[in-house]
């Protein structure tokens, strides 16, 4: 049975129709990727997977249950969500903004993550004087570091070289073979897919 | 951390030492009278100095905190370098509350009853903006036109009225320190400690305001709650200062940023360095005010500016990776 049940969604921003009557199911414990161009309505599907986009019709469930029943709280506890990196004005450390907000749990695990990831010589210096690639990589490192069942990136590997690209790859694989379920949201062609189990085209619909 | 708050706790101290020196008149055995504040208590020094210049000094240093702190809150809530209490409409909107009181003779400008005119004012405008804005950016400029609106209804009645106490709340809404008494300090006093305690607790909610609040979300918190609690210690920080000295401009947006200059963007330390900063421009800004050319007083607003501005600039371009 499919872990996340996405049945006959519609969403509307601003007035637009930027999905419509999508449906996929996605496996657990494997890796999925929605790929499609841009414009395609796959980073909305992914804010209304996160729980931050309402959906104008259709329903997303998650392990049987609909996304609107379960509390923003319970949903933490469910799924990881890794957006885009975003620009930071406030010169907090890397380490400083993997480790706000979360737990002593998953502060342990803020060392091997920062270690996998090529982001221990840029562990003490302001996020403000960063590259795209490696603000994008504080968004993964906060994922992470948290243990839950579902990870969902947006573009993970957009901004990465092709070392950086490997590792994540890497560790998205290390997620799956613990019995995790990834969603990768990705507008790169599927022959560069190869590591993904499921590949879902939002324009095959 | 500590190499950097003993410095400016000690400078405030030595800065107040100099203002109960400075003033229009000239007092006899300044300095005795000044360090001990029990010697000859019917002398005019004694009065002087004690009777008119502490409290005065006292207020510089407490509005002054007071409005570092709401800056810091502004800032931190907002996840915006722009933002201060001016911006967001809680200036305005307590000036009119006071105006609307004292016009309607229900009370006295820096009177307690003052004070709670003000927090209605102050609370209903940061609400309005707060209610009328859907993402953290619209809160700036929504809030700007809040601002205008009400700053425009302000400026229209003091010009229509013709009471003789109008030119004292129109000298009042520019801002200035010459009407504290120790009266007011017994009102701003106990409001800055507990709203300081306060802020100083929800300081860590406040940092993940700046991870944006869909991922606030996603960690299971919730940003919109985080700004309300913020922006209701700010409201009233802002009433405090508002209806005891009138709105008082450019420090709450400067301090918070100078601070974070000193001791970086975690809000903890931030809090206590705003209200820091903010005092020690503010007494140093007023001692000016009413020394410079005695024993006319500067309008003091002016003199946060020249003060607090090439400070300002100095910090951020020193530290450059601030406004990136």
């Amino acid at each position: 049975m499919a872990l996340i049940n996405i049945e006959n969604v519609s969403i509307i921003r601003g007035g637009k129709s930027v999905l419509t009557d999508f449906s996929a199911a996605i496996e657990p414990g494997k890796i999925t990727a929605i790929i499609g161009p841009n414009g395609s309505g796959k980073s909305s599907l992914l804010g209304a997977l996160a729980g931050d986009l309402p959906i104008s019709s259709g329903r997303i469930a998650i392990d049987g249950r609909d996304l609107k029943e379960i509390s923003v709280i319970e949903q933490s506890q469910l799924r990881s969500v890794v957006l885009q990196s975003r620009n930071y004005w406030l010169s907090y450390t890397t380490r400083e903004l993997i480790e706000m907000g979360q737990g002593r749990d998953e502060r342990k695990r803020v060392d091997s993550i920062l270690q996998k990831l090529d982001m221990k010589r840029f562990e003490n210096q302001s996020v403000t004087t960063l590259s795209g690639g490696e603000a994008q990589r504080i968004e993964i490192a906060r994922a992470l570091i948290r243990e839950v069942d579902i990870y969902l990136f947006d573009e993970p590997l957009s901004a990465q070289d092709v070392q950086s690209k490997a590792r994540i790859i890497a560790l998205l694989k290390e997620l799956r073979d613990k019995g995790k379920t990834v969603l990768v949201i990705a507008h790169i062609d599927k022959s560069s897919l190869a590591w993904c189990d499921q590949i879902i085209d939002t324009l095959a619909q | 951390m500590i190499k950097k708050i003993v410095p400016l706790i000690l400078l405030l101290p030595l800065i107040s030492i100099v203002a109960l020196s400075l003033g229009a008149t000239d007092v006899s055995q300044l300095l005795r009278h000044i360090f001990n504040p029990f010697l000859n208590p019917d002398s005019t020094s004694h009065q002087i100095i004690w009777q008119i210049r502490a409290p005065r000094v006292a207020a510089a240093i407490l509005v002054g905190a007071a409005l570092g702190i709401a800056g810091s809150l502004a800032q931190s809530s907002t996840n915006n370098p722009l933002a201060d209490p001016a911006i967001l409409g809680t200036s305005a909107g307590a000036s009119l509350g006071v105006l609307i009181g004292v016009l309607t003779n229900l009370v006295g400008i820096g009177s307690a009853g003052a004070v709670v005119c003000a927090a209605v004012g102050a609370m209903a405008a940061t609400l309005l903006t707060f209610s009328l804005a859907r993402s953290a950016l619209q809160l700036i400029t929504i809030g700007i036109g809040v601002s205008a609106i009400l700053n425009a209804i302000v400026g229209i009645t003091l010009s229509a009225v013709s009471r003789p106490d109008a030119r004292s709340i129109s000298f009042w809404s520019f801002g200035s320190l010459s009407l504290v008494t120790t009266k007011t300090l017994y009102v701003v006093a106990p409001v800055l400690v507990i709203a300081t305690v306060i802020a100083w607790k929800s300081a860590p909610t406040l940092d993940l305001l700046s991870l944006g609040d869909a991922s606030v979300r996603h960690i299971g918190h919730n940003a919109q709650r985080i700004r309300f609690v913020a922006f209701g210690i700010l409201a009233v920080l802002v009433a405090v200062t508002v209806s005891s000295v009138g709105s008082i401009a450019f420090l709450s947006l400067a301090a918070p940023h100078i601070a974070r200059y000193l001791c970086g963007p975690r809000n903890r330390i931030l809090v206590i360095f705003s209200g820091l900063v903010g005092a020690l421009i503010l007494l140093i800004a007023d001692t000016a005010a009413r020394s410079l050319i005695p024993p006319f007083e500067l309008p003091i607003g002016l003199l946060t500016s020249l003060i607090g501005a090439p400070i300002l600039i100095a910090t951020l371009k020193k530290s450059g990776d601030v406004w990136r």
